[in-house]
């Protein structure tokens, strides 16, 4: 697969002006994300995500190591014309309005007066600020300022995308909208580098994921490797003591809950065996579910692990 | 060019709305326009006090609305982080730089245009338009002073801290207005080669904001200047030099800076 991001060894190092000690941000990364992939890049506070992109987007530069974006070194400002950007909690000119700074990064881009006047309205429209376009940004929310956010970072059209708390002070609805958006977006076949803390969201829409915790890499993956599927829950009926017992010599957890009883099993091998000892004692399976474990029980147990070493 | 213009129409957008610029404006149009009620405190003729105040008031203005603008220019749009959005489009930092030097420029040239008509309109009023229309020159030559403060003040701005550029800027400015002052100290027949030596670099390394000073020829019309298109032409041309060295230095430096 063709990678828009290649990441060798990426080390960031800086001067603790509190301390006077120098901190690792990024400690040795090395990640490679495939076009036309939404990426999750998740780790705690600190962990150096956001060092991370800064680095890729040429803002501020690796102590050691090398990355390529869309196939250009770092640093290559023409590979910035098929990117975008997203801050985190983005900070615009807040005397423009809405229409005037996205006017604004339009003429960055070279847009033509009456193509960029089309392109503002329709980013306006599919942002849903239309109505507010006219407004000064000092008196736009939160929630609207992450809309303006995602208009500006759409305005030329980008093959790579990187999101940084995209849905950061965004509502439940505006939530779905976005995450919808990001969904159209990887339809269209555009790549997104998405930094997230919102790691239901993550679990829905990306494709492979990594964790980061104080700048080194832990764990990098498609969701199903990361997130294997065994662990099966049985609910059942009319199940006595002597069965129980038997389910519980094949290695399932019994628990007895208000009349039924259910079942966790380790793994799918003896799922069948489980289910015929039920059936063939008179029992009732009323449910059979697979469990997967979340990504947010992986990304604890994940940081949860290097902390104790 | 298109992200340089961008820039400085926004740097331009963002200067006229900030409070303190427009009260150095408006505190400027105020004594400008009360200035004709001043001509008691001196017993000189009118026009040459009205003159004298005007220029003195525009440049002052100009000045303070030049350092507090400038020493912001790029740390503003750091410390605010709309640097992030602008810097991963497609503009160089030297455009960046560039943008806003120029919406620094632009922004001056709205100032001194604004205050100058109003003076103009002053003295056409307590003299004549032929005696307001002389004061073409002096605007002239205040923009480009203040072009050259603007492009310190930037220089300054890509490595020290608003506070300290803002005496920097302030400091320079002082000391190159004093170029006979510096230069006496160079060439001094009683100075020891230290001194000489001090003298020499502050009169070739700092600007030197003397020579912009033309007051004198235009509130006294009868002094003449030798050379006077040469005069100009020459200082001109050492303003767009010395900002050219400045702009330069400034981008080597910004290239290298974490933002």
């Amino acid at each position: 697969m063709e990678s828009a991001i290649k990441i060798e060894g990426l080390t960031k190092e800086y001067l603790n002006k509190t301390t006077g000690k120098m901190v690792r941000a990024v400690d040795d990364l090395h990640l490679e994300v495939y076009r036309g992939e939404i990426f999750g890049f998740l780790g705690p506070n600190g962990a150096g995500k956001t060092t991370t992109i800064k680095m890729l987007l040429g803002l501020i530069f690796p102590t050691k190591g090398d990355a390529w974006v869309l196939g250009k070194p770092i640093g290559d400002v023409s590979v910035k014309r098929q990117i975008a950007y997203l801050p985190e909690s983005p900070y615009f000119y807040e005397y423009l309005t809405g229409r005037q700074v996205l006017d604004f990064y339009a003429r960055l881009f070279g847009v033509p007066a009456g193509e960029r006047k089309k392109k503002v309205e329709a980013l306006l429209e599919m942002v849903g600020l239309s109505r507010d376009g006219d407004k000064t940004l000092r008196n736009y929310s939160k929630g609207m300022l992450q809309r303006i956010g995602i208009a500006q970072a759409l305005i030329n059209d980008p093959e790579l995308l990187f999101l940084d708390e995209p849905t950061s002070g965004l509502d439940p609805m505006a939530r779905i909208e976005i995450r919808d958006l990001i969904m159209r977006l990887k339809q269209q076949g555009k790549t997104v580098f998405l930094s997230s803390h919102q790691l239901l969201e993550v679990e829905l829409i990306c494709d492979r994921v990594s964790i980061l915790n104080r700048g080194k890499l832990l764990k990098a993956g498609k969701l199903d490797e990361l997130l294997p599927s065994g662990r099966v829950e049985i609910v059942a009926e009319n199940v006595d003591d002597g069965v129980a017992e038997k389910i519980r010599a094949l290695g399932g957890q019994v628990q007895r809950q208000n009349g039924r009883v259910v079942v966790q099993q380790p793994d799918d091998a003896s799922v069948n065996k489980v289910v015929d000892i039920i059936r063939s004692a008179n029992g009732i399976i009323r449910s059979l579910i697979p469990q997967r474990r979340t990504l947010e029980e992986l990304f604890v147990s994940t940081i949860e692990e290097v902390e104790k070493k | 060019m298109t992200a340089v213009l961008a820039i400085a129409y926004n740097t331009v957008r963002e200067a006229l709305s900030r409070r303190v610029v427009l009260l150095f404006l408006f505190g400027a149009l105020v004594l400008i326009v009360l200035s004709p009620l001043f001509s008691f405190l001196s017993p000189r003729e009118e026009l040459t006090l009205l003159k004298s105040l005007g220029l003195g008031v525009i440049q002052l203005a100009s000045m303070f609305i030049c350092i507090v603008m400038g020493i912001s220019l790029i740390p503003a749009e750091i410390e605010r982080r709309t640097i992030y959005t602008v810097l991963s489009k497609p503009v160089q930092r030297y455009e960046f730089v560039l943008g806003k030097f120029l919406g620094g420029i632009l922004t001056m040239l709205l100032n001194i245009l604004f205050m100058g008509l109003v003076f103009f309109v002053v003295v056409a009023w307590r003299g004549t338009p032929k005696q307001a229309l002389d004061l073409w020159k002096g605007f002239v030559m205040i923009f480009f002073q203040m072009s050259i403060l603007v492009s310190l003040a930037i220089f300054f701005s890509v490595f020290l801290t608003p506070f300290v550029n803002f005496f920097m800027s302030l400091g320079v400015y002082i000391i190159g207005t004093l170029s006979s002052v510096t230069e006496s100290l160079m060439k001094g027949e009683n100075r020891t080669v230290l001194q000489k030596g001090i003298g020499a670099v502050l009169h070739y390394l700092l600007p030197n904001f003397g020579n912009f000073n033309i007051q004198n020829k235009i509130i006294h019309p009868e002094t003449r200047i030798i050379n006077e298109g040469v005069y100009y032409i020459q200082n001109i041309g050492y303003a767009i030099l010395y900002i050219a060295v400045l702009l330069i230095i400034a981008v080597i430096i910004f290239d290298r800076r974490e933002v």
